[in-house]
């Protein structure tokens, strides 16, 4: 028994005591990458990461989108016998009302948000990140990542309308005021202004994006041609403000092409690759108990002649469900792995000529009438060559030529004409707009 | 930390050691230990007070080695109270006559993390059991299930019937919302893990998705892994005014395990046992008796003469009897080896246990090996080492609920008795045209199974750094690790009915490799004060602990299988999973406790702690604990009747942490254009979470009558849960749906009575019965969110939900607006998973050489949703289908009673789950050992486990849950495995 025989037990003694005293480090999830990593110092692989996760997200029940917009706005029906509410309550079928709770109104808004918060992580990962040398790369993801927050803002505003949108949502536990309630340009405006920002961002970012983009970019995948995509979304956007100066100003900006194909654009992708997405508005022809079909007028309404209608397919049965019924299927999409238009110039010759019409250059607006007429295989516009008359033949161009792209609701609401969509059954109503989500009160 | 300090500190106490030491001389002291009748007794314990000790042998003869002249001995053995005596080189002989401990007050139970109390000290209602009431009755297939019925305040609920295990074992009620309520064990030192990996079967049979979420593969828990036989004695302390000490680990409270050792008297015996038996199926329910117009009313006119042909052919099954009739062969061998010196203590076991399970080619295996050495270098230092390894497999079947028609319960009532499934003379199944799936195929040709290689590893170091008449110093370091390895196995082969022609995936091999090591180290001083003659002391230990826990789970689905391959890589498509757990506590630990002549003992301590799984990984989260002792017989004598009455009470706190994960806000692969993003997920981890706070007071008093003969234990407990974690909803546009946040509170409130006697005690005949009682109520108290239903599968059927000043165990569901009843919101209450009480009745007889044990379990009230019989009853196939029971105006037969209430009420599926089960009985006999020349101890047995049952519950087991060890989700059954009762006979030898 002697000293040493002590000390070697005194000594692990100590170093298990000295051990238990010392900090516990943070442990870092083991199982995905953490939102602290990727923000605090982010790699070049990691930002692309996040650049392509914000252009899944803008995905991301894009199908109850549509299908809600649509049947609201008269052009589709959606029948579903698993769920009645797309024939009840979109369609406002007796005392039903859309729902704050319900998935058509909440799914859309969350995923448009949840795209905006990785967008809001792409803009704080690119602020602290070391992998990005220049300011010019910065600028440029910074212009990505605010477009993109944009469309989805736009996206949300056209379901809540003067309900507001919460545009500054970066800190999750602190989200911002309501913008536009009550006034729903004000909402226009702040997207408005968040792609000016995106803008000028693109136009000082150099001459090539520091992350490469999805096939739904090809030709808009620099920082100059993705600046078009943005002053493509500014002149929808401003035509919702009745800013016609505005509208022809980022136009100029645009891809907009008079005498360009109409589906020049920027698109969702879709494939049939494994963990990759389908496109959520195909079904096969002649779907039934789930499909999604026209709504009738939209045909009987066309001009003869008129190539927009292969958007309509005739069923070999008539397809019924909760009192109503149509003969034709949705084939705006050619196959489950169809792109899905974010904005296209088709719409941007209609937006010229709506800005021309409205400024009262009645010429060049029934010539860019025309144009699309044309590309539709009808003869000039022959009608009377007033403003009204050719706002009224503007609105039907977009109704034929943007079908199931989410725009018939938007124009007839813009233009006080909510009230002239057809009815299907009595006791039927046309929302104005969505409730706000339950979960945002 | 203050190194310096310390290190003078221990340098000080090592010179004192020292010093002490050489000083010493040495002398022996010897004696014989003898019960009341005079008889010796073997195998008794003397302790040396300040270091040493020894057993007696066979006749009670000790002989012990004292340093210094003069000692104190403390002789003591099980059953008995302990006896100090004084000896000295020059009075160096003291016989010692052991008095019987009827109430067990003599019995050391644990109070703190390095200190043990007597019973007759506690300040808490610590239950426990010795190995005999463990194992001694009859044959115990795991440890857990061998608990059943034996602690007042604990509920366990045994999954399935699959062999391999998987119980929910619940003290005191449900202590959180989330996850698994199941306590944390301690096998001597060593934090046991107890998680239950999945096998993914899910994969095959969709269970989770539809309707529920929540895995169903019917996965075992670890804590099956540890071999009853090696068990010395389990105590529990089933709240936080015992279970502080653990801190945030002992929310569910804890089970602490210590394994038998060597004895230590210069002696060596060896112990061997075989036992075989057999288990069949617990209850039978029989099968619908069919005749024409049934069919027809059934299946259609057009299926009346397929059933005519069959019965014609007498191709009429009782597939109850085909799929579960079988006897499965129950075999149990045991060897153990146990011995020593005072220097050396040795125990090695060996268990070998194979059980065929009431199913065909279901069964589980078992081997473990078990070493635990004592070893005393030197007088000051005693270590302790123990070392296990454990193997088993378990083919569990496939059961339980699916989505796919797939797993044998649910093709099982989906097949009327006229189905022919049986395979043709080559060898071919044919399709079952009622199901997707032909279960004897199913049964025949599929594997699932559970592989689990465990190494358990712990020492303990007791060293003496000071000893003198007044002060005492102790340093207790203790360290531990447990590794396992899981592997599942499920393989689906290509030639399945629900696997070939386009119905399944061409086979199907999931493969699952789940690790898991934990560590855990700890040291503690524990300094005993004693102050004047009067045997009043102040003892303190303070130290600290570490424990850190690494899983890994790994899972591969391959399918598209190549022939009759099982290897993954001979798949068309393969997809995988993997999941990793990290988890870093520290903490420490301190605690006071003051004895004044045993008449009143005081205790408070604290407990502090930090995790890696709080938000903030460094703070500390204290956890108080304080507790009193009143001997009020040892102040004032009370008369010859009364011979004990202690009043107690105790107050503590412990922690529970929330889900692995809630800390993170993750980001998720997803995949756009052939390249993998990262996207935010929809759930935001917490930063800020904490654990969930238990309080618990638990006062009682313990009455001892007749020299202890009766006994009476009586507790009262409140149990109060603070910040209870929950997934609540956020405002979307935040970016998330859901996030974590500390929500909710919940108390739990109980009585635990138990009633110990001892009416006969004469050489020939003795008689000891325990009748013990205690029940459980519960109600959430706070609820920051709206309430909800959860853990089953919606209203309709029967549900869960919490809501404020609601039970959290109720269960709801929908009814007809016109009834009346309890309701919340728009739902009824229809009943409670809660028992109303439980009583457990035990009685031991011995008269010469015979012994009988039996233990009788009652639980009373309780309700289950059973989805078995509502399944049986959309197939036409429930046995009491054309009975007249259930409908209130007597004209519907039952099923078609029960399926007119499918969306109209949920009443017909929630059911009382309330039993009487003897749950053990074995009768023993000793041979005389002067046949053996007394060389040899020879035994034999016959024993049963629940050979009777009684339950109106109409399914096999009123004991199950297709969800498993969840806390709030247990007691919903749908086509589960059944339960087994099993007959044994058990030759025991020991040498």
């Amino acid at each position: 028994m002697n000293l040493k025989h002590i000390s070697k037990i005194v000594f692990p003694m100590l170093l298990v005591i000295g051990f238990s005293a010392c900090e516990i480090e943070k442990i870092e999830d083991p199982n995905n990458p953490s939102v602290g990593a990727i923000t605090g110092n982010a790699s070049l692989s990691e930002i692309q990461n996040l650049v392509d996760g914000t252009e899944a997200a803008m995905r991301i029940n894009l199908g109850f989108y549509y299908d809600g917009v649509g049947a609201i706005g008269r052009e589709i029906y959606r029948f579903s016998t698993s769920d009645p509410r797309f024939t009840s309550d979109l369609l406002g079928k007796g005392s039903a009302v859309l729902d704050n709770n319900t998935f058509y109104t909440t799914n859309p808004y969350a995923a448009r948000y949840r795209a905006i918060k990785n967008a809001n992580l792409l803009l704080e990962a690119v602020d602290n990140t070391k992998a990005l040398t220049s300011d010019e790369q910065r600028n440029a993801a910074r212009g990505f990542a605010n477009t993109i927050k944009a469309y989805q803002l736009l996206l949300v505003w056209v379901q809540q309308y003067d309900n507001g949108i919460r545009v500054d949502v970066a800190d999750p536990n602190n989200l911002g005021p309501f913008v536009g309630q009550g006034n729903q340009q004000e909402g226009l405006r702040a997207i408005g202004t968040l792609l000016d920002q995106g803008n000028t961002q693109l136009n000082s970012g150099g001459s090539e994006f520091p992350f490469g983009l999805s096939s739904g970019f090809n030709g808009f995948d620099t920082p100059s041609s993705f600046g078009k995509f943005n002053r493509a979304l500014q002149a929808r956007v401003q035509a919702y403000l009745e800013s016609w100066d505005d509208v022809l100003t980022a136009l100029n900006g645009s891809f907009f092409d008079l005498t360009g194909g109409n589906n020049t654009g920027v698109y969702h992708p879709f494939s049939t690759a494994g963990g990759d997405e389908l496109n959520p508005q195909w079904f096969p022809l002649g779907a039934t108990g789930e499909s999604r079909v026209v709504q009738p007028s939209w045909v009987t309404d066309a001009e003869a002649g008129d190539t927009r209608l292969s958007k309509a397919t005739l069923r070999t049965d008539t397809e019924f469900q909760d009192g109503l019924q149509s003969d034709y299927d949705l084939t705006v999409y050619a196959s489950n792995s169809s792109s899905i238009p974010i904005i296209r110039n088709e719409e941007l010759i209609l937006l010229y000529a709506e800005a021309k019409i409205q400024k009262n250059d009645l010429v060049a607006g029934a010539d860019a009438l025309n144009t699309i007429r044309n590309s539709a295989g009808l003869p000039d516009y022959s009608g009377a060559n007033t403003k009204d008359a050719l706002i009224d033949e503007m609105l039907k161009q977009r109704r034929y030529s943007l079908f199931g792209e989410g725009h018939r609701w938007v124009d007839m609401r813009r233009y006080n004409r909510l009230g002239t969509l057809p009815i299907d059954r009595p006791g039927d109503d046309v929302w104005v707009k969505y409730p706000r989500p339950a979960n945002e009160d | 930390m203050k190194y310096n300090f310390l290190r003078k500190s221990l340098m000080l106490f090592a010179l004192l050691v020292v010093g002490a030491q050489a000083a010493l001389a040495q002398f022996t002291a010897t004696g014989r230990v003898t019960d009341a009748s005079g008889q010796g007794i073997a195998g008794a314990t003397i302790a040396v007070v300040g270091g040493g000790g020894a057993a007696t042998d066979v006749d009670g003869n000790y002989r012990v080695k004292v340093d210094g002249a003069t000692a104190t001995l403390v002789v003591s053995y099980v059953g008995y109270k302990s006896v100090t005596v004084q000896v000295s080189s020059s009075a160096a002989t003291a016989d010692v006559t052991l008095e019987e401990d009827f109430a067990g007050l003599d019995e050391v139970i644990v109070s703190g993390l390095a200190t043990n109390v007597k019973r007759s000290n506690l300040a808490n209602a610590v239950s426990s059991i010795s190995s005999n009431d463990l194992v001694g009755t009859t044959v115990q297939s795991s440890m857990d299930a061998a608990l059943y019925g034996k602690l007042t305040g604990v509920n366990i609920i045994s999954n399935s019937g699959a062999p391999g295990g998987g119980t929910t074992v619940k003290l005191r009620g449900i202590t959180t919302l989330n996850g698994s309520s199941q306590p944390l064990y301690i096998v001597d030192g060593v934090y046991y893990d107890n998680s239950a990996f999945t096998s993914n079967t899910n994969f095959i049979s969709k269970a989770a998705g539809q309707g529920s979420t929540l895995v169903q593969d019917n996965p075992s828990n670890r804590v099956a892994d540890l071999d009853p036989e090696d068990i010395e004695r389990i105590e529990v302390l089933k709240g936080a005014s015992a279970a502080a000490m653990y801190g945030s680990r002992a929310g569910a409270g804890v089970v602490i395990i210590t394994t038998k050792r060597g004895r230590r008297d210069g002696t060596s015996q060896v112990n061997f046992s075989q036992s075989i038996g057999f288990q069949q199926q617990l209850k039978k329910l029989g099968v619908r008796e069919w005749d024409e117009a049934k069919v027809e009313a059934g299946f259609g006119a057009s299926e009346v003469p397929v059933f005519q042909a069959a019965k014609n052919a007498g191709k009429l099954y009782n597939y109850e009897d085909e799929l579960y009739g079988n006897k499965g062969l129950l075999s149990t061998t045991r060897l153990s080896l146990n011995g020593g010196s005072d220097k050396v203590g040795y125990f090695a076991g060996f268990t070998r246990k194979t059980e065929e399970g009431i199913i065909k080619n279901t069964g589980y295996e078992k081997t473990s090996a078990r070493l635990n050495l004592d070893l005393k270098p030197y007088s000051w230092a005693d270590l302790q080492i123990g070392m296990n390894y454990v193997t088993s497999n378990a083919d569990r079947g496939f059961f339980n609920n699916d989505n796919t028609s797939t797993t044998m319960g649910i093709s099982f009532v989906s097949t009327p008795s006229w189905a022919n499934l049986f395979p043709d003379d080559n060898g071919n199944y044919p399709n079952n045209p009622y199901a997707p799936s032909n279960f004897l195929q199913t049964r025949d040709l599929i594997t699932n199974s559970e592989k689990v290689d465990r190494i358990l590893g712990g020492g303990i170091g007791n060293f003496q750094i000071w000893n003198n008449e007044r002060n005492s110093l102790k340093l207790i370091v203790r360290g531990g690790l447990d590794q396992y390895t899981l592997e599942t196995q499920s393989i689906f082969p290509r030639d399945l009915q629900f696997q070939k022609d386009g119905n399944g995936t061409n086979g199907a091999s999931i493969n699952s490799v789940a690790t898991s090591r934990g560590t855990n180290i700890a040291a503690f001083f524990v300094h005993t004060l004693n102050v004047g003659d009067n045997n009043t002391t102040f003892r303190t230990q303070a130290g600290v602990t570490q424990e850190n826990l690494d899983q890994n789970y790994t899972n591969t689905v391959a399918t598209q299988l190549i022939g009759s391959q099982t290897n993954v890589d001979q798949a068309g498509s393969i997809q995988s999973a993997q999941t990793k757990l990290i988890q870093r506590d520290k903490g420490f630990f301190a605690q006071e406790e003051f004895n004044y002549q045993e008449k009143l003992i005081a205790t408070v301590g604290i407990r502090g702690d930090k995790s890696s799984r709080n938000g903030d990984p460094n703070k500390l989260y204290y956890y108080p604990k304080a507790s009193l002792a009143l001997n009020i017989h040892k102040f004032t004598d009370l008369g010859t009747t009364l011979s004990q009455l202690k009043l107690r009470g105790a107050f503590g706190q412990s922690g529970n942490f929330g889900p692995f994960g809630a800390t993170y806000t993750p980001l998720n692969p997803i995949i756009i254009d052939g390249s993998t993003g990262s996207l935010i997920g929809t759930t935001a981890g917490n930063e800020d979470i904490g654990p969930e706070r238990q309080t618990e007071i638990e006062v009682g008093a313990d009455l001892g009558l007749f020299k202890d003969r009766l006994t009476i234990e009586a507790t009262y407990y409140i149990k109060k849960i603070d910040d209870l974690i929950l997934q609540v909803n956020r405002p979307s546009s935040s970016g998330f749906t859901a996030g974590w946040q500390n929500a909710a509170d919940l108390e739990n409130k109980g009585v635990e009575i138990a009633l110990d006697a001892t009416p006969v005690a004469s050489k020939r005949f003795q008689w000891n019965t325990r009748l013990s009682m205690w029940f459980n109520r519960a109600k959430i108290t706070r609820l920051d969110v709206p309430a909800f239903n959860v853990g089953a599968f919606g209203a309709t059927l029967g549900t869960y939900r919490i809501d404020t000043l609601a039970s959290p165990t109720q269960l709801v569901g929908i009814g007809p607006s016109d009834q009346t009843g309890d309701k919340s919101d728009q739902f009824f209450v229809y009943g409670d998973a809660e028992p109303d009480f439980q009583l457990s009745f035990n009685n031991g007889l011995s008269f010469g050489n015979f012994e009988f044990n039996a233990l009788l379990h009652w639980k009373a009230g309780g309700e289950n949703v059973n989805l078995s019989t509502l399944l049986s009853d959309i197939f036409g196939t429930s046995p009491d289908y054309d009975d007249t029971t259930t409908d209130p105006s007597g004209s519907l037969s039952n099923g078609a009673y029960r399926l007119s209430q499918l969306g109209v009420s949920a009443q017909a599926w929630v059911e009382d789950a309330s039993y009487v089960r003897l749950r053990e009985v074995g009768l023993r006999y000793n041979l005389p050992s002067s046949m053996f020349n007394d060389r040899a101890k020879i035994r034999i047995g016959v024993s049963a486990r629940n050979p009777l049952n009684f339950f109106k519950y109409n399914s096999y087991d009123p004991e199950v849950s297709n969800f498993g060890t969840n806390a709030i989700s247990s007691n919903v059954e749908v086509t589960p495995f059944p339960s087994a009762k099993s007959y044994f006979v058990t030759l025991s030898a020991t040498f």
